[in-house]
């Protein structure tokens, strides 16, 4: 349905095979170059030793963000639709595995729109604080250090909402998907905090129309992506207790976004 | 009630007498002290030449704001004085480079990428000193705050940049600090001419914020695209997390 292709003149073909694959071989690349001077502290140790098993303990705990952030505009505005209006997505939600080096992988977000990506949450996230500082400086209120407080308070929803689809997978068995993947959709939220926070910028009883419409809207995105993640990751597909902790997920969302979107000084209300 | 101090008598090794009144008469060339490069002896104020300093008073040495590259400053004993760079050029400063970078982002509709190519962070930091002399005009002292959000957001400039250009990004940190730091130009503009406009949270603050944050934001996306490569079908991208960065910093200019 989403065809994220579009015209693109300058960009290298997919079927030559340029791209590694997502969960294989994360020490190549730019992206590398990152991981390498992020955990340069550990230097040769890690990457000096060419053995497998520390290889892909690594790759499984933190596979290759280089993946996440092959998008285009089409993507974005895309897999935006699907965040802020679910409903409204008629197609599948499963993401397109191919087999890459014979393993299993999943195609990358550019030609896949269920694929996850960082670079929206990134964003989101970015806006978030922005838009959020503006909400504190229209009420008088602003000064840097609140600013700083509210980055730490998105940052602190971000690893809530992380560890609630983590707990989530791992109770029902599987906490095996990447955790790139779960911060990606973690910060899908963000999005929509940002459409409640600019209504209450623009119009300040709009925010109670769209705060709980964010809630519901986020949370059945969170249970469909969570419920194809499960039936992908699940051993024992055990029907109640998997319907029980999704609802549980898309309730959880309601307080953590009211607390997220009430843009204040002070920690809680 | 007053204390007495030992004061140790000030001890010229050559060509002077040894209290510190005399120094009236000599007249320096108006330099203040400049301790003399650490190559020849180990205490360096004690190998104080006031010789050599009588001898290059010749030399017009204006007043101290002027060329500061002269050779009007003392000689340290070393003989190779002369063969040395001059002051600005030893500490990377070019201000016709700067000035020439500076003003070619002044023009909104058509920025000239070629004089960018060498990155130099002295530019940056006039700016930054400027944009923060402005803010304590306007009453708000934020010299930490504004040289750490600079730091973060060319960190994070740099880490989308390259992520998204792939396997042939090439953006690295120092140019990519050096492009932010120049295209803060129009915020502080801003904050200049915020100065002017009356308090309050009125639109025309930001209209006004507004039109230079869109300034700033086509300088910085334009200039990384073009300077570094595997940018280009990511324009829209890449201006968003621009536009990101610069509206943080008007906040700090329009609250």
């Amino acid at each position: 349905m989403y065809n994220n292709m579009g015209p693109q003149p300058g960009m290298p073909m997919p079927q030559a095979n340029t791209q590694p694959s997502p969960f294989g071989n994360p020490f190549s690349g730019p992206g590398s170059g990152l991981i390498r001077s992020g955990l340069g502290a550990y230097g040769e140790k890690i990457f000096g030793s060419s053995s497998e098993y520390v290889q892909s303990n690594i790759s499984r705990y933190f596979s290759d963000p280089q993946y996440y952030f092959q998008v285009n505009d089409q993507y974005v505005r895309n897999k935006l639709k699907i965040v802020l209006l679910p409903f409204l997505h008629r197609g599948h939600w499963t993401r397109i595995s191919e087999p890459v080096g014979g393993r299993l992988s999943y195609k990358p977000p550019i030609y896949d729109i269920n694929a996850p990506d960082l670079y929206i949450p990134l964003m989101a996230f970015g806006t978030y604080v922005v838009l959020a500082g503006l909400s504190l400086g229209l009420y008088g209120k602003f000064t840097p250090e609140a600013l700083n407080w509210l980055f730490v308070k998105g940052m602190v929803g971000w690893f809530l909402q992380v560890m609630l689809l983590k707990i989530t997978l791992l109770s029902l068995g599987s906490g095996e998907a990447p955790l790139l993947d779960i911060v990606a959709y973690a910060g899908y939220t963000f999005t929509g905090l940002c459409l409640a926070v600019l209504g209450k910028i623009i119009w300040g009883y709009s925010y109670y129309v769209l705060i709980p419409w964010t809630c519901l809207c986020t949370g059945v995105f969170l249970v469909k992506t969570m419920k194809r993640v499960l039936f992908a990751e699940a051993r024992s597909y055990d029907s109640s207790r998997h319907h029980y902790l999704l609802i549980f997920v898309a309730l959880a969302q309601f307080p953590l976004l009211i607390w997220l979107g009430n843009i204040s000084v002070n920690w809680l209300f | 009630m007053t204390k007495d101090f030992a004061v140790p008598p000030v001890v010229f090794p050559s060509g002077g007498s040894s209290a510190g009144p005399n120094v009236q008469q000599r007249r320096f060339p108006a330099t203040p002290f400049q301790p003399p490069r650490p190559s020849s002896s180990a205490i360096p104020f004690m190998s104080f030449d006031i010789g050599s300093a009588a001898a290059s008073s010749a030399t017009p040495a204006g007043p101290f704001g002027g060329t500061i590259a002269s050779s009007s400053s003392f000689g340290g004993g070393s003989a190779s004085f002369e063969d040395e760079e001059p002051l600005l050029d030893e500490l990377g400063i070019h201000p016709d480079q700067i000035w020439k970078k500076t003003r070619s982002i002044l023009n909104p509709f058509r920025i000239n990428q070629t004089v960018h190519k060498d990155s130099d962070l002295s530019g940056p930091i006039f700016l930054y000193l400027s944009l923060c002399l402005f803010q304590l005009l306007a009453g708000k002292i934020q010299f930490g705050v504004i040289l750490g959000w600079i730091v973060v957001s060319s960190i994070f400039l740099y880490v989308v940049f390259n992520m998204l250009a792939g396997r042939n990004g090439n953006l690295n940190l120092h140019t990519c600090t050096s492009l932010v730091g120049y295209c803060l130009l129009p915020v502080v503009v801003l904050s200049a001419v915020s100065l002017f406009v009356p308090q309050g949270a009125g639109p025309v603050r930001f209209v006004l914020a507004a039109v230079f944050v869109l300034w700033s934001t086509r300088a910085c996306s334009t200039l990384v695209v073009s300077l570094a490569d595997g940018g280009e079908e990511h324009r829209g991208l890449i201006a968003y997390a621009c536009f990101l960065i610069y509206t943080l910093f008007s906040l700090l200019v329009i609250f």
